[in-house]
């Protein structure tokens, strides 16, 4: 490796290299994170932040390797551990993954909901819980079925529900540095802006999924006039929500009054 | 009762309002609730006036004098006053708004509280819910599920209490499993919701446990509009301690600030300065025979709600109101014979009541008319417009007189009966009224309510 003539760092210099690697890190993490963002602001604002968190827990795992490695402790050893384990651990949660995967699409690009009405295969009923790894249907007959999330991705899925059509569901998570109320607000007033496309008397409905210290997980629903919309609203809502997003990210600002309003 | 419960208040009104700006800013020590104590209460704050408040106050006391509730906490909207604040065992909290978001709630809120008062019209589809100004909205309603989240996770409260039409949406923003309870208090008429906002108002109350209605009339008109979840009646109520009965001495010598004369013959009207609370009919009323009773004195009581009051959203309607009115007395006429008060004290009200001769309530449309059972309670009689929901306990001739407010001389008909009355008929409408107030008093209210809690909460 090149690097400038630091004799007399002495035994020092492996560590300030370290933190350099670190550091170069850190700006190459975020640089890519908005790169990607920024790319994909058309795409659901689910993907397009599993996207950017994906490649930066990949950019902090080479720089932490590249780092350790620096200092002269022997990373091979390291990598094996990491590679088995995660080699064991696909094997052994082979169908969990299955299923927490096709959550993850079916949650993205299978439009149905809890509380509409499903067929996916010989079952049918109405959709009552999604969780990690089945969707639970409860049926006329007043009987749970419990559906792996895997056959959503492999089966022919009819959403029965009464202009069921008409709904675009766009999974959101927002990061708990954004004020939820402030959000809410900007999508609204951005998404005004569609409504042309969008059936008057359902204006956007902003609902909780899940919740946890660092993310809320949300669902925006729209409703649109014409079946043939829906691509176009969905991308063009996809971006609209990620510049919100954007937008609400960087540092805030103070109220008129002199006075921050309320955060999440 | 096995527990008390912990409840979560909220309505829009705040339950004081801040007279003092140095307190509006203070803000408690290690961000704990600032402690009311060594503030002076009519000087510093003052409680707010209004149905809501005056309802929901007297309930929180009593059900901790019962043991149901315990460490209440009330959320309101309040730019003007600190985070949160403890007073008369409650922990009150304030939602924060900027005076821009402000406007734009302001007008929603003034939208929809004109559809339920039938003023509203608008011409081809209604776009109120795609406006900037419904964002606004939404972002108060978003603001206030999220403080009562927060309060919930540091409480864990059993069951949360909603008032008021401006709160509806919480419910349905307010992702947690416990019970929620709403308080329609303003009218509720068949058709009265507009076909482009039916679906959203269907979203939000279908996230409720229980919804209240304040007559049957409004419970039928839910029914009738779709609404299929737990639905409930139960009247508004006041608690007759709040109350004072001085002596006639006494309420001749607090009446004297306004210039009335101990001969004068008082009409009271109370009712907040809004075109709606129609003091220009009691008005036009009074004139037709102010000449034929020299000594008759219309007595109009009330400021601004907190919507137009400037602690509160800042609203001018409240102001030209009050200004039309004094306008119109002047052409009438009818200075010193007509008197706007503004806001009084609680025992100035009650003084006023007790020298009246009889009360008036001239709205063209009431949610209910808390100050019926006010005036039953001091044992006057009253003269109700049939668009009031207390008309449910109203028998016409038997326990007061009823008038239709498009009509003047209905209401000047009423007026010159009771002014020409030698004190038979108002001693007995009086009477009969003081007994029909009882399912409107917090004694019966109170177990009415336990019961509606623990039907929702579980035993």
């Amino acid at each position: 490796m090149i690097w400038p003539n630091l004799t007399p760092l002495g035994p020092a210099l492996p560590f300030l290299y370290a933190g350099i690697i670190l550091v170069v890190t850190w700006a190459l993490a975020r640089t890519v994170n908005r790169l990607i963002r920024s790319v994909m602001s058309e795409s659901m604002p689910h993907v397009a932040a599993s996207g950017s968190r994906f490649a930066s827990v990949l950019i902090w795992v080479v720089g932490i390797v590249l780092a350790v490695q620096e200092i002269g402790v022997s990373t091979d050893i390291l990598l094996l551990v990491v590679g088995l384990a995660g080699v064991a651990a696909v094997i052994a949660c082979r169908e969990a993954l299955e299923n927490a995967g096709a959550k993850y699409f079916s949650d993205v690009y299978i439009p149905f909901k809890i509380g509409d009405a499903v067929r996916v295969g010989e079952h049918e009923g109405k959709v009552i819980e999604i969780n990690p790894m089945t969707t639970l249907l409860l049926t006329e007959k007043d009987q749970l079925v419990s559906i792996p999330n895997r056959m959503f991705m492999g089966q022919v899925v009819v959403n029965t529900t009464p202009q069921a059509w008409k709904e675009v569901a766009i999974p959101i998570s927002v990061t708990s540095g954004i004020n939820l109320a402030e959000f809410e607000s900007e999508v609204r007033k951005s998404l005004s802006k569609l409504r042309s496309r969008l059936d008057p008397r359902f204006p956007p409905l902003l609902s909780g999924r899940a919740r946890n210290p660092l993310t809320s997980d949300l669902t925006l629903t729209l409703f649109i006039r014409q079946p043939g919309d829906r691509d176009i609203v969905t991308t063009e809502a996809n971006r609209r929500v990620s510049l919100v997003l954007e937008k609400l990210q960087r540092p805030k600002r103070s109220t008129r009054n002199g006075r921050a309003e309320p955060a999440t | 009762m096995s527990e008390a419960w912990r409840v979560c208040i909220n309505t829009q009104t705040p339950l004081l309002q801040y007279l003092d700006q140095g307190l509006a800013r203070t803000v408690g020590r290690d961000d704990r609730p600032l402690d009311l104590g060594s503030y002076h209460e009519g000087t510093d704050y003052r409680v707010s006036p209004g149905g809501v408040t005056r309802m929901v106050l007297p309930l929180v006391r009593r059900l901790g004098e019962m043991g149901a509730i315990r460490d209440p906490h009330w959320v309101s909207l309040n730019a003007k006053g600190p985070k949160s604040v403890r007073y008369d065992g409650l922990v009150l909290h304030n939602v924060e708004m900027s005076r821009l978001r402000m406007a734009g709630y302001g007008t929603i809120k003034e939208a929809v509280w004109r559809v339920a008062h039938g003023t509203r019209t608008t011409k081809g589809p209604d776009e109120l819910l795609w406006t900037a100004d419904f964002s606004e909205f939404a972002y108060y309603n978003r603001a206030t599920a999220e403080l009562l989240r927060r309060l919930d996770e540091a409480n864990d409260f059993d069951v949360y209490y909603v008032h008021d039409f401006q709160q509806l949406p919480v419910g349905s923003m307010l992702s947690r499993a416990k019970p929620k309870i709403f308080r329609w208090h303003i009218p509720f008429e068949k058709g009265m919701i507009p076909p482009d906002w039916r679906a959203t108002f269907e979203e939000y109350l279908r996230h409720y446990d229980m919804v209240i209605m304040s007559t049957d009339r409004y419970l039928r008109a839910l029914r009738d509009f779709g609404y299929k979840g737990p639905a409930k009646r139960m009247f508004p109520y006041v608690d007759p301690k709040d109350y004072t009965f001085p002596s006639p001495k006494e309420a001749q010598a607090v009446c004297a600030k306004w210039g009335i004369h101990p001969k004068d013959q008082v009409i009271l009207v109370v009712g907040r300065m809004d075109p709606m609370k129609g003091q220009d009919v009691a008005i036009q009323a009074f004139a037709t025979l102010a000449s034929s009773f020299p000594r008759a004195k219309l007595l109009l009581v009330g400021n601004g709600s907190f919507s137009s009051s400037r602690a509160g959203l800042a609203l001018t309607k409240g102001e030209a109101w009050r200004a039309g009115l004094e306008q119109m007395i002047k052409d009438l006429g009818l200075e010193g014979r007509v008197v706007l008060t503004g806001h009084v004290t609680q025992p100035e009200l009650d003084a006023l009541y007790e020298r009246s001769l009889f009360t008036v309530l001239p709205s063209h449309r009431e949610g209910f008319g808390l100050v019926v059972v006010e005036s039953w309670l001091h044992r006057r009689a009253t003269v109700v417009s049939d668009r009031a929901g207390i008309t449910e306990l109203l028998h016409p001739g038997k326990n007061g007189l009823v008038f239709d407010p498009t009509k003047v001389a209905s209401l000047a008909q009423d007026l010159h009966l009771l002014l020409d009355d030698p004190g038979e008929l108002r001693h007995r409408l009086a009477e009969e009224g003081y007994r029909a107030a009882s399912p409107c008093l917090l004694d019966a209210a109170a177990g009415e309510e336990v019961a509606m809690i623990r039907e929702v909460v579980g035993p």
